[in-house]
């Protein structure tokens, strides 16, 4: 009662003192830095650019400032010589741990308050795609908590040292860790999380887990650590060793801080979220197993029950095998490291096998030992939670698991065979899981998923079909909509969340336009299969990819600020079409990576593309003020620019202004300088039909394996021009 | 409340003897005037009679059982006032005060903090803040937050410092009033101060007890050791300790204590402070 008491007034004590209300306010105010300079998150997502980088702005900048308020605080009392009356009255040592609550709960009130404050400022900028529970997590997570840490690093540094400057010294080197050396580890980085994206449409639970563990993990460290600093406090006119006996001679203290920091080491020792893959990446044992003679394998089936609210798996997957040589052989499995397996079964009999603590690529090996019998049927039960690959920890996230979103790709869907060679069918695969009614299912390629139980509970058991030894399989609370266009049926879907943004953009209406377009002059996509086509647009993973029969697209591509880039279109249905464009000019190894001193990317071609598009549907006029008119007004712009003049100051810029201007002039060359030369290739190379059937041609270009981009040259080539013909006038 | 200090030392980290083999009985009700010059140690017996410092060795017993294990239950009784002390400036008198009560485990300490406001004359000032005070305000609350809560035992260190005389007499006036139904140890240069309220009087030199007994027994030590003469009659003054010279008309006449006082010498009837002066100069000599 006394202590509560005397909690409420430090509170009120703290919420008077000119330092605190400064650095409340400073704190509230801090999540600006995430939307002007401090970006540490890079995905295009609004809810990236508008909550993620605010929050771990805040929070970053929150636990500075409470870690060198809660330093100054505890110093004031020895300061301003209050003391020796407090003392008198009340242990040190209990008004050490009163001023770390009193300060913790002022940390968790301004959090609250920010959280507060920033609400209808980040509901406004992010528009449709706002989700509450995103906006919660976020700032409880990556400003929220890192506050407390701040105070408690805060307090112990000075509890050791009863030393203000000391204190602050260490705590800086401390904080300067997280935010340098410590900034791309997941585990260390405890004040600025590692956090490259979030998702606008689907859930981000599992950046949100690996964040809160990190959390967690930390305050058990600060907690024991403050713990064994709060032994230090000095009393009795002891020094700190004097001061720490006579406090350990209550053996529980010792206990508990030591029991703390144990937690926190196994916390971080034996973390679940990541794998511990070969950090060599050149090394690929896995993929050089040799296959078994004799042994085929002639079908698998699996059965597989996602849970949605702890983001584990757990399934039962069957093989059948035909062994021809007559002796047993060693058949390999990939698993995902987390899933453990509960048990092997061959032909109906409990088997032996072997899950090796090796990993490599996000995979663990699962050996079974098939019997010298012809026909072999293994049955592999498994479960658990799917661990991200450690050499991308600093951009977990990928394995979503929620009622909004799952990615089960190859070995978290069902182990995947390694030394199998199929019989002629290619692993024929019958796939089923079961998820909440809401959830549409979405196998990447030619599959079609089919309901074929509905269950009571409010779930549905999908089924369909694949060819392979892995597979990737998307669900989630998706919209579909199928547009005959080109000559075959595009299945079109986009998460329930982004319907507003993707009407409002006429994205179905883009999609006919492109394709229809794109096949007609370019040729049909080769992943294209059997008339129809998958465009799926997927949680934020940094990019596309395709397949035969489903191409992903990025739902960065969609966001209402990606869809507002003058660069790409005059408004957002033209950006859609840009997007969609970039199906032909690309995808896959269509480039190779942007090297940002030339003008020749993926861009190029994907602009000028969508001035045809654009031209095709609205008038020469139209496309003439919003497309080349708009380059040609950059493009003399960028020629005027001091820097482009006078390229020697660039380099004499500090780092980050330099990038800024450098990709911003970059940004002209892909998106303007380029879209012109072609333009003016165009006319040279006889007209926008001719330049149909060299873009046709290039598309439908034999591929070199050994660099299969296409290049710069490659197009002169086609266009019978040299670099020097396209050169632009400086007065264009 | 009883205080027994058996064989009390206590020696700093530096290296410092600051008390020698204390040995001191203290009981309510009482008013102690704890004399000595500057180090000579009070302020550390204070530190540890609050239980701020642990003696190097020996005993403190409160009510008969060891300090060590009293501690919360002694400061849940003491009222103590620090020599030099702070005082949190964003805060007013009364929620200083509430913040001590607090600290002190008082419950409803409205009343108590009205009371103890009206005792050290702060009334105006209850609502301000505490930067606005002058010193002697600040001192006042210092003196009003050991008073908090009527606490058993009080400790003053240099209690009247930067108070006017009419806030001395005031306040000493207050201590009296305390000590009748309490143990007050009132620590202070101001012989003054203890020879009109202490009821006993122990005097430290050096980290040991020199004298312990009431202001009576100390003038009664110093009879025929004070003593007044012409200087200018003096043969000599060696062993003379002048405690005081005062400029006259007929020239200039001092006043001082000595072992065996000579002949030229006129004996006077001794004051406590030339009683503590005997005392002090007594012990230097040697």
């Amino acid at each position: 009662m006394k202590n509560l008491r005397l909690f409420s007034l430090e509170l009120r004590r703290l919420f008077q003192s000119p330092l605190a209300l400064s650095i409340i306010f400073f704190t509230m105010v801090s999540p600006l830095a995430g939307l002007i300079f401090y970006k540490p998150a890079d995905a295009d997502t609004m809810l990236t650019a508008y909550l993620a980088n605010p929050s771990i702005a805040g929070g970053a900048a929150g636990g500075i400032l409470f870690g060198i308020l809660t330093v100054f605080e505890l110093d004031r009392a020895s300061r301003s010589r209050t003391d020796v009356l407090l003392d008198a009255a009340v242990s040190s040592q209990s008004m050490a741990a009163i001023r770390l609550l009193s300060l913790t709960a002022a940390a968790l009130m301004t959090a609250a308050a920010a959280m507060a404050v920033w609400f209808p400022i980040t509901r406004g900028q992010i528009g449709t795609v706002f989700d509450g529970t995103d906006y919660l997590l976020s700032y409880l997570l990556f400003m929220g908590l890192s506050l407390p840490l701040g105070a408690l690093a805060g307090a112990s540094a000075y509890q050791f040292t009863q030393r203000a400057d000391l204190a602050l010294v260490l705590f800086a080197a401390f904080a300067g860790l997280s935010l340098t050396v410590w900034s791309d580890n997941w585990q260390l980085c405890w004040l600025n999380p590692c956090v490259w994206a979030l998702s606008d449409d689907f859930s981000n639970f599992r950046i949100f887990r690996s964040v809160a563990y990190m959390r967690l993990t930390w305050l058990a460290a600060l907690a024991g650590l403050w713990t064994l600093s709060w032994m230090c406090v000095r009393q009795y006119g002891k020094g700190i060793f004097g001061s720490f006996l006579r406090s350990a001679r209550r053996i529980y203290r010792p206990v508990i801080a030591l029991a703390l920091l144990l937690c926190s080491g196994t916390a971080y020792a034996a973390q679940p979220l990541v794998d511990h893959s070969n950090p060599d990446e050149t090394v690929f044992t896995f993929g050089e197993l040799e296959y078994l003679e004799g042994v085929v394998c002639t079908g698998r089936t699996a059965q597989v029950f996602p849970n949605l609210t702890d983001g584990t798996v757990t399934g039962l997957a069957s093989y059948q095998f035909q062994n021809t040589s007559g002796q047993a052989q060693k058949a390999a499995f990939a698993v995902t490291p987390g899933y453990r397996i509960s048990s092997v079964q061959i032909n109906g009999e409990e088997a032996p096998f072997v899950l090796g603590d090796y990993q490599e690529y996000n995979e663990a090996m699962l050996e079974v030992e098939l019997p010298a019998e012809e026909a072999a049927e293994v049955t592999v039960e498994y479960g658990g939670f799917p661990q991200e690959n450690r050499n991308s920890s600093a951009m977990q996230g990928g394995r979503e698991i929620s009622e909004e979103y799952l990615c089960l790709e190859n070995a978290s869907l069902a182990p995947r065979l390694m030394n199998v060679l199929p019989d002629e069918k290619l692993y024929p695969a019958v796939i089923e899981i079961t998820l909440p009614d809401s959830m549409t299912v979405i196998p990447f390629g030619t599959g079609e998923a089919e309901i074929v139980s509905e269950q009571e509970d409010g779930t549905s058991t999908w089924r369909y079909e694949d060819n392979g030894t892995g597979g990737i399989l998307y669900a989630g609370d998706y919209i579909r909509e199928d547009i005959e266009a080109g000559g075959i049926t595009v299945e079109f879907y986009y998460g329930r969340k982004h319907q507003e943004v993707m009407e409002e953009a006429g994205a179905a209406e883009a999609v006919k336009a492109v394709i229809d377009y794109c096949t007609e002059h370019y040729g049909t996509l080769s992943f294209g299969a059997g008339g129809r086509l998958k465009l799926i647009e997927s949680r934020v993973v940094g990019g596309g990819y395709a397949t035969e029969g489903a191409s992903l697209l990025d739902e960065a591509d969609f966001t209402a600020a990606n869809l507002e880039d003058g660069g790409k279109g005059a408004a957002a249905g033209e950006v859609m079409i840009h997007e969609l464009v970039h199906q032909w000019w690309g995808l896959g190894n269509m480039f190779d990576s942007s090297d940002e001193t030339s003008s020749w990317s993926a861009e190029g071609l994907t602009v000028y593309t969508t001035y045809r598009i654009v031209k095709e549907l609205y008038g020469e006029e139209y496309a003439r003020e919003y497309y080349t008119d708009q380059w040609k007004q950059a493009v003399d712009d960028y020629y005027l620019n001091f820097y482009v003049r006078n390229p020697e100051y660039l380099d004499k810029l500090p780092e980050e202004k330099r990038l800024e201007i450098s990709n911003s002039l970059s940004y002209v060359r892909q998106y303007c300088e380029m879209p012109l030369k072609i333009l003016k290739a165009e006319e040279l190379a006889g007209g926008e039909e001719a330049m149909d059937e060299i873009l046709q041609k290039l598309f439908n270009r034999e591929l070199d394996p050994a660099y299969p981009y296409l290049t710069y040259e490659d197009f002169l080539d086609a266009c019978g021009l040299t670099e020097e013909e396209l050169n632009l006038d400086e007065n264009i | 409340m009883e205080i027994k200090i058996e064989n009390v030392s206590m020696t700093y980290p530096s290296g410092k003897q600051a008390l020698k083999e204390l040995n001191l009985d203290l009981g309510s009700p009482s008013l102690i005037g704890l004399l000595g010059p500057n180090g000579a140690g009070k302020s550390t017996l204070m530190k540890l009679l609050s239980a701020a410092l642990m003696p190097a060795s020996g005993s403190i017993y409160v009510d008969g059982h060891p300090l060590s294990k009293m501690e919360r239950t002694l400061k849940a009784q003491l009222g103590y006032l620090p020599q030099d002390f702070g005082l949190f400036d964003e805060l007013t008198v009364t929620q200083f005060l509430d913040y001590m009560a607090a600290l002190k485990g008082l419950r409803r300490p409205k009343n108590a903090i009205r009371e103890v406001i009206r005792q050290v004359n702060l009334e105006e000032k209850a609502k301000a803040r505490i930067r606005t005070l002058s010193g002697g305000q600040r001192q006042r609350v210092g003196i009003a937050q050991a008073m908090l809560g009527n606490p058993s035992f009080l400790i003053f260190d240099e209690p009247t410092v930067g108070l006017d005389p009419e806030e001395r007499i005031h306040f000493r006036n207050l201590f009296s009033h305390a000590a009748q139904e309490r143990l007050v140890l009132l620590s202070t240069h101001i012989i003054e101060d203890v020879q009109s309220v202490c009821d006993q009087i122990v005097v430290i030199h050096q980290g040991s007890i020199l004298f312990s007994g009431t202001p009576a027994q100390m003038i009664q030590a110093a009879e025929g050791h004070v003593g007044v003469f012409w200087e200018q009659e003096a043969a000599w003054e060696e062993g003379l300790h002048i405690t005081a010279r005062v400029n006259t008309s007929q020239g200039i006449r001092c006043r001082a204590v000595a072992k065996e006082l000579p002949s030229f010498v006129q004996p006077e009837e001794p004051s406590l402070e030339d009683a503590y002066l005997y005392l002090i100069s007594g012990e230097v000599a040697q």
